[in-house]
């Protein structure tokens, strides 16, 4: 009896532990975004037309108008995706059904300790490494198309930095991410399902084009809502990279900059207005993230019911 | 000495070479040099059912999935022995395996209808994957192959539905139907009832016994009722010594249920093992 009233006294004082740990987390969780939200109002309420529409960004007095970041993040986001999912649907491809087994798995690990490098070493790669060969190689050839001027912008105002090299950058540091959860999607297919297309007579081409990608696909959608949101919200590679201008470029090679990293580059001199303009660009990014992964998560489960089916 | 021991080789039933769906001529299967199955010898008679029975381990799927290279796949597996299909040796043989599997087509343990693909799209995949396109072709093999699946009727109006809207007996069935629409020479079948119950394993059982006018049927069951309702000829296969499944025992049905020649082959059929 003794024994089982301690059993008893011990579960009750963890219950009350764990349940006080609940509810700090709650009140952290709802002040947190509760303050945000209560220091952005003042915007909400008077400049919202401008945080979303507005091209120019006034330091200290405003208007502070958003619509460069919104569009320099929905730019370098979407070309880093584009990227990412063309290279990376292959290399997941070829790491379940083409790499011999044993190097599978070492490739395997190796995508995924990529995608756990810190976003910083990918910026310092991209500024000091790919910046200047940008700059030296790549440029020069991009601007010797035709109509480079009306796609790329113009030379003179080009020093390296671009929302294009932010891109690629953020294109390299998702594709392990975008890699890594396809390669698991792609690899939870059924054997039976493969081998019953062998049996009809498939070539392995056509059971991957045909049998497994259809069968991964709203998981491989998921991958992507991923990494997109993963691109979205990198912020520290971004503002190393991306040129710190706060204007709407359609032209990819100048200067751009994105939600994230003008926050980051531009909170330490912020004061009144522009502390709010910023905190409202903040509930402008969580929205974002949080329809990424709500979307995310919602394909994921859908996989999930399609494949509990077979 | 056990009278087990005396009959060292197994009966092999030896047909005319015309009624002779594949041959099996010392087959053998092993995984990175361990052997799974060995001693396979057998004439799969044409428009006959031919079951595999034996305890688990004894080989029969192994068996059974060397008939289409289905361990081409398995990095490490090898197959030895002679299989021949129609005169042609199926691994030495001018044959790909591409056209092997046509030939020989397999239904699964698992009803395993490809997910994303409508009832139609599943039972014309297989000549979709070998570059037939034509509408009137494609919609005549669907239609053929399904009543020969004894499922026409209660798909008819619904082609177009996913084939994950239908039960786990009928989608074995379009399972069928879809190994039929290749209109292969030999059906190979692998535990094809062991997920269903009792009342849709009745109806694959029913539907093998009318099958089998058009197609040779090879099926595996740990199920020897089934074996000897359904089966015509049947193989039985033990587990040796060293854990190596072989073949003991090779005969009519009737044969190996009544009066078999080696006594394991008996204690198995009567249950005293396995």
């Amino acid at each position: 009896m003794a024994e089982f009233s301690s059993a008893t006294t011990s579960r009750s004082w963890y219950h009350y532990l764990l349940l006080t740990a609940c509810v700090l987390f709650g009140a952290v969780s709802v002040g947190f975004v509760g303050s945000i939200i209560q220091k952005s109002l003042p915007t909400w309420l008077h400049h919202s037309t401008t945080l979303i529409g507005g091209g120019g960004w006034q330091s200290p007095s405003g208007p502070f108008g958003g619509l460069a970041m919104i569009v320099g993040t929905l730019e370098t986001s979407l070309i880093a995706l584009v990227i990412a999912v063309v290279i990376g649907l292959g290399t997941a491809i070829s790491i379940v059904f083409f790499i011999p087994r044993r190097l599978r798995n070492i490739v395997a690990t190796f995508v995924e300790l990529l995608a756990a490098v810190p976003s910083i070493v990918y910026g310092l790669w991209g500024f000091l490494v790919l910046a200047p060969f940008m700059y030296s190689t790549i440029d020069p050839w991009l601007n010797s198309w035709p109509f480079a001027r009306e796609i790329w912008g113009d030379p003179s105002q080009q020093y390296g930095p671009s929302l294009f090299l932010a891109a690629i950058v953020l294109g390299v540091m998702i594709l392990p991410t975008f890699v890594a959860i396809s390669r698991e999607v792609i690899s939870v297919v059924p054997d039976d399902l493969i081998e019953a297309s062998l049996s009809l007579g498939a070539t392995r081409w056509q059971v991957i084009r045909k049998v497994v990608l259809p069968t991964a696909r709203i998981g491989l959608f998921g991958a992507t809502f991923l990494a997109l949101a993963r691109a979205t919200g990198e912020t520290v590679a971004v503002a190393l990279i991306a040129g710190g201008v706060a204007k709407v470029q359609w032209h990819m090679l100048n200067p751009g900059t994105s939600i994230a990293s003008w926050i980051a580059t531009e909170f330490g001199e912020a004061q009144g207005n522009e502390v709010s303009a910023l905190m409202a660009l903040g509930v402008l990014l969580m929205l974002l993230s949080f329809s990424l992964s709500l979307v995310s998560r919602w394909l994921v489960s859908r996989q999930r019911k399609l494949l509990a089916r077979v | 000495m056990s009278e087990a021991q005396v009959t060292k080789s197994p009966t092999v039933v030896v047909r005319d070479p015309g009624h002779t769906a594949m041959q099996l001529h010392d087959v053998a299967v092993s995984f990175n040099g361990r052997v799974a199955v060995r001693d396979a010898t057998f004439d799969v008679a044409k428009n006959r059912v031919t079951s595999l029975i034996g305890p688990s381990g004894s080989g029969k799927t192994t068996l059974l999935r060397a008939l289409n290279r289905l361990h081409d796949l398995t990095p490490g597996a090898k197959v030895s022995g002679r299989i021949v299909l129609e005169g042609t040796d199926i691994y030495r043989g001018d044959m790909t395996v591409t056209e092997l599997r046509t030939r020989v087509g397999m239904v699964f343990q698992r009803p395993n209808p490809f997910p994303t693909m409508s009832i139609y799209d599943n039972v014309v995949s297989g000549l979709r994957f070998n570059g037939i396109k034509k509408k009137s072709l494609l919609d005549e093999a669907a239609e053929t192959s399904l009543r020969s699946a004894a499922l026409w009727d209660s798909v008819e109006s619904r082609l177009k539905v996913a084939a994950s809207n239908l039960s786990g007996g009928e989608q074995q069935r379009l399972c069928i139907a879809r190994a039929l629409a290749m209109d292969p020479e030999v059906l190979l079948m692998d535990e094809p009832t062991s997920a269903l119950d009792p009342i849709a394993t009745l109806k694959i059982e029913e539907l093998m016994t009318t099958l089998k006018e058009r197609v040779t049927i090879v099926i595996v069951t740990h199920n020897m009722q089934q074996a000897a309702r359904i089966s015509d000829d049947c193989a039985f296969l033990l587990m040796g010594e060293d854990r190596a499944g072989e073949l003991i025992e090779f005969d009519t049905t009737e044969k190996i249920f009544n009066n078999p020649n080696d006594s394991r082959t008996l204690d198995y059929t009567l249950g005293r093992f396995g």
